[in-house]
């Protein structure tokens, strides 16, 4: 292993002591004054408080008190009054705020008292046990007498009888719910008939693909519930973002009264925006985010303090791993200090890296999103983001996992060369005063609803004329009737096949396609990972290095139609990152209107998309050391779009040339795709631009000089006849078939956007164009006459309102 | 095929699904009707059949019943059961042998039986009566039926029954909104004293090996099992019957191996 020397070993600014979070960001700042682009305090806060009420049952009174708890914060005593009162509630609270005791007291008050049950939905299961762990320790201390399990795939099948029977408080997930209660729901029927509340914690996750199957469960759990003939009261939690209640009400839909004040005090807490320095200042180069997160990650685990890196990717979290690994796991001797932690790991690997980070023998974990709830995993002093994770409320969501008692913590935030993120960290105002993003559901997208509809029908049968959410059943009723699963008879249709369809149905996807990864070294057969039916094409194809535990495995063998990647373990000092291109066809216009001199439209478009190779990348350096072919099927995909066309007359006025004006749509779609990311709350992968024409017979890339290159439908280079139609056109889609919501929203924004976009290139410090505004440009086309991002302006600001 | 259900095809093949939905096509041409269903073996559609004949009396809107009486050489008196487990005799008038046949294996609200077999003792005799539904709103009638012949005092004999077909009989109970009579009565799961002694022995514990070589019963032309949601699937798509009552006699031969198998096991001393 040819780790680099480590400069920073020495260094004077590793703490000596451990130490806290604002020692260590007051070094940063003085020594890296120069990367720091913003630096704030998030003050503590003086807790405000309310006395215990006193119509709590006097038990459980007594019990909080002997765990320490004289008097609520006042966002509790509100919770308390408003579920008393019959309301669903929604609280809105930030981590470690004692939220979980605004719906433990009402829960346990109604099972002590009339022997009413509850079921609480946690997004993951570490998540339920913590929970579990917490009410024992409360039933304890009073002597309650209530009751409460997990109940999720772990829970052995003798012990399931006796939670369904017994459980006063059952701790679950949505899968669960979905999978193994609502199609059972006749042995938990005693459970229904009691169910008093249902408790969802964490709603903030459950938006886009998961949140629009969590809404359709939650309608099929109503449906049972009206079976058992009981209206259960809701209490939703959420961490910040911009629409809680709007949130909260479309998950459930049913009115909620929202509590949006914390009353908890908190502990300062520093924060900073890193800019990687440029290392090129021609190109406007800067080093990598992975560079600058590797270096302070090393830095506050040699200072003694705990730390968290969130990584974008799952790749990244691999590459970052080794790289830590390097420096402090050399010795294979010693247990590990470093772990990485992702989707994509079975189970038990990740149970065993939140227990070694609990106990404190890791200094150092690597994580995607998975981490951003609450799982139990510890106290810890710093949190290092790897690029921004794509919305305001995530970031804070991150840093909040950072935070002890009596001590100040840090966050840096460490901006990648992705224009957004140079967007963000450019503009510390925005990231400061901004308000977090919305969260959206489309619980009616149609193979999300037509799922779900299935399943409602295998748990009772549709009668007459019976809605489904908003939906009117009866042509899906006749589809799965068509499909052969139903029977209809009379007015009612009956499940009548052989199967059970809540098991063909993950929350997680649109539709579960998934790939699985075997390992076949040495002669083994063994899956070691999973990854979506979109991903594949981008990251399992033949050649393709794939790491897990930052581990490479080289893909030898793609079985597409088996959804099987045959990989073997291998040394190379690369990874790999594949090319792809899209080409776009409207299909259906639902809604245009007058943009500026040109039009934007709103509707259903085909969209197909190319994998012709991957580029092979070397670790550390970056350099690009080869290419590779790719074999695989064009993915295609029916989905929603927002897009702004301007027509020929109007851009041969506007520009010398149609070069110049396909150049000017490629950094506009560039732009807006910036803008419109960040307004949606969108993962940046879920919402995806393309230039094209609008009429789908070309499309437009950036070539290697990062001009503008027609390509035809086959995806050759191609040359526009003088004479043929000429309507350049920018898409932006929800990457999703049958679409997710995304664009909808963007298309009543569509004024909002392009004044965005504008605001945004004018303000950008570059000369010519960069990756922050209009995408990469080359040296040559800094200077001249008519910048990318000159023209990039003046496509836009045909489309601003008159 | 419905626009909606076209459109919903293709998504599902861009999210990566084999499109597992198959219907036929929309024609009315016969012979293209029967190459389709031909090369798919689900009967999407009704073929209006000219066997239809269902056994028994219609005794309530879709519900059919039948008994037959046989003569058994030696009745039971009072049973020993312990070998079952059940420590205090049970007298032989109490005992009901039952058996449904259900939609399929797959468990849950959407599996339910479309027959119920029961057997007893009267007097000397071996009294065998069936329950078959026609249609799903008959499923109600079926279950008060079959309620109103059992009492406090019955005693269930069954195979594999306390995992399977009880559990499942609750759930249609449930659905139906009735009281499941099944609740609370004791039960006589052959099964498990089978497996206790034989487990090893034989090459399984099915039913149809424990007749064998318990009964030295051979079946012949016998429907298995896995056959029957199908056969009443046709039958209610407006097939042939001609299997429906194959699973009858599927379903009785299965309560007289039940009752065999009992008396067998309680002289075993």
């Amino acid at each position: 292993m040819n780790a680099l020397p480590d400069r920073y070993a020495s260094d004077e600014l590793v703490l000596r002591h451990p130490g806290d979070g604002r020692t260590l960001a007051q070094r940063l700042t003085k020594r890296y004054a120069a990367r720091i682009t913003g630096a704030f305090v998030v003050p503590g806060r003086e807790g405000s408080y309310a006395s215990l009420p006193d119509d709590l049952p006097p038990a459980l009174a007594q019990a909080l008190r002997s765990r320490g708890i004289e008097r609520l914060y006042s966002h509790q005593a509100e919770a308390w009054a408003a579920t008393q009162s019959g309301s669903h509630v929604a609280i809105v609270t930030p981590t470690a705020s004692g939220k979980s005791l605004c719906y433990t007291l009402p829960v346990v008050t109604a099972a002590m008292t009339q022997r009413a049950k509850a079921l609480y939905l946690f997004p993951t299961k570490a998540l339920a046990q913590d929970q579990v762990a917490e009410l024992l320790e409360l039933n304890q201390a009073g002597g309650l007498g209530v009751k409460a399990f997990t109940f999720d795939g772990d829970t052995p099948g003798d012990a399931r009888q006796a939670i369904r029977l017994h459980g006063d408080i059952v701790v679950s997930n949505p899968d669960m719910l979905h999978q193994a209660i609502l199609p059972h729901h006749t042995k938990w029927a005693q459970f229904f008939e009691n169910l008093r509340y249902v408790v969802i914690d964490e709603v903030h996750t459950y938006r886009g693909v998961f949140g629009s199957h969590v809404a359709n469960v939650i309608r099929r759990l109503k449906r049972v519930c009206a079976f058992y003939g009981v209206t259960p009261q809701f209490i939703l939690c959420s961490a910040t973002i911009g629409n809680p209640q709007e949130h909260a009400e479309a998950l459930i839909e049913d009115a909620v009264t929202a509590i949006t004040e914390s009353g908890a005090p908190t502990g300062d807490k520093h924060v900073l925006l890193w800019n990687p320095p440029v290392v090129n200042p021609d190109l406007g180069l800067r080093a990598s985010a992975r560079s600058q997160t590797n270096r302070i990650a090393r830095l506050a685990i040699k200072s003694g303090m705990k730390t968290l890196v969130f990584a974008q990717s799952r790749t990244m979290v691999e590459v970052l791993t080794k790289y830590l690994k390097d420096v402090f796991d050399h010795d294979p001797r010693k247990p590990a200090r470093i772990r990485a932690y992702r989707g994509g790991y079975l189970p038990k690997e990740r149970r065993a890296a939140e227990r070694e980070m609990r106990a404190g023998t890791i200094d150092g974990i690597v994580s995607t999103s998975a981490l951003e709830l609450g799982v139990d995993i510890g106290g810890l002093d710093v949190v290092v983001l790897n690029g921004y994770p794509g919305s305001v409320a995530a970031t804070w969501q991150r840093f909040g996992r950072a935070g002890r008692r009596q001590q100040s913590a840090l966050g840096v935030l460490v901006a990648s060369s992705d224009p957004l993120d140079q967007y963000l960290v450019r503009h510390p105002e925005f990231f400061q005063d901004a308000p977090p993003e919305h969260a959206r559901i489309q619980p009616d997208q149609p193979l999300i609803l037509l799922d779900h509809i299935r399943c409602a029908a295998f748990e009772l049968p549709f009668v007459g004329d019976e809605m489904f959410g908003t939906e009117v059943t009866t042509p899906w009723l006749d589809v799965l009737g068509e499909e052969g699963v139903l029977h209809r008879e009379g007015d009612r249709w009956e499940w009548i096949a052989d199967s059970y369809p809540a098991i063909a149905v993950s929350l997680r996807s649109v539709a579960d396609g998934n790939f699985v990864v075997v390992d076949r070294t040495n002669g083994r057969q063994t899956i070691i990972a999973e990854v979506d039916y979109t991903a594949a094409p981008v990251t399992l194809y033949e050649g393709a290095i794939h790491m897990i535990q930052s581990v490479p495995y080289q893909v030898e063998r793609l079985d597409w139609a088996g959804r099987k990647a045959y990989v073997t373990r291998t040394q190379v000092d690369y990874y790999t990152d594949a090319i792809d291109y899209t080409k776009l066809k409207v299909l259906d216009c639902f809604d245009t209107s007058d943009a500026g001199c040109g039009q934007a439209h709103h509707g259903e478009v085909h969209v197909v998309r190319r994998v012709p190779g991957y580029k092979k990348i070397r670790f550390y350096s970056h350099e690009n050391i080869g290419y590779g072919p790719v074999n695989l099927p064009d993915q295609e995909l029916h989905t929603t779009a927002v897009w702004w066309q301007l027509a020929a007359v109007v851009l041969d006025a506007a520009f010398e040339d149609r070069q110049q004006a396909l150049d000017g749509f490629l950094g506009a779609a560039y732009a807006l795709h910036i803008v419109a990311t960040v307004a949606v709350m969108a993962e940046a992968r879920d919402l995806q631009k393309s230039v094209g024409s609008g009429d789908g017979t070309w499309f437009v890339s950036a070539d290697l000089s990062g001009r503008g290159q027609i390509r035809g439908i086959d995806g050759q280079p191609a040359a526009l006849a003088a004479n043929a139609p000429f309507t350049p056109t920018v898409y932006l889609y929800d990457a999703f078939p049958g679409g997710i919501g995304l664009s909808e929203p963007l298309f009543h924004r569509r004024e909002d956007l392009v004044a965005q976009a504008v605001t945004l290139i004018e303000r950008c410090d570059c000369r010519g164009g960069c990756p922050a505004c209009v995408g990469p440009v080359l040296a040559a086309d800094e200077d001249a006459a008519t910048t990318p991002k000159a023209l990039a302006l003046r496509v836009l600001a045909l489309w601003v309102a008159l | 095929m419905s626009a909606l259900l076209q459109k919903l095809r293709g998504l599902r093949t861009e999210a990566g699904l084999a499109a597992p939905v198959i219907a036929p096509p929309a024609s009315t041409d016969v012979r293209r009707l029967v190459q389709f269903r031909a090369k798919h073996t689900r009967p999407a559609l009704p073929i209006a059949s000219l066997d239809r004949e269902v056994v028994g009396e219609e005794i309530a809107p879709g519900l059919r019943f039948t008994e037959t009486h046989a003569d058994w050489p030696s009745p039971p008196g009072i049973i020993d059961a312990r070998f079952a487990r059940l420590d205090d005799p049970v007298h032989g008038a109490n005992l009901m042998h039952f058996d449904t046949e259900t939609t399929g294996l797959a468990g849950g609200t959407g599996t339910r039986a479309f027959m119920i077999g029961a057997a007893d003792w009267v007097g000397e005799r071996f009294r065998i009566r069936q329950l078959t539904i026609t249609s799903m709103s008959a499923e109600a009638s079926m279950l008060r039926t079959f309620a109103s012949w059992l009492n406090p005092e019955t005693v269930l004999v069954s195979y594999n029954g306390k995992c399977y077909d009880a559990p499942l009989l609750a759930t249609r109970y449930r659905l139906a909104r009735l009281p499941n009579p099944l609740m609370g009565l004791r039960h006589l799961d052959l099964l498990h004293p089978v497996r206790r002694r034989w487990k090893g022995v034989w090459e399984n514990c099915r039913l149809a090996t424990v007749e064998r070589q318990l009964l030295g019963v051979v079946r012949e032309d016998d429907l298995p099992g896995s056959e029957a949601p199908a056969a009443w699937l046709t039958y209610l798509r407006g097939g042939p019957a001609t299997n429906l009552r194959r699973v009858a006699h599927h379903n009785a031969q299965d309560l007289r191996s039940l009752a065999g198998v009992l008396l067998h096991m309680a002289r075993i001393p």
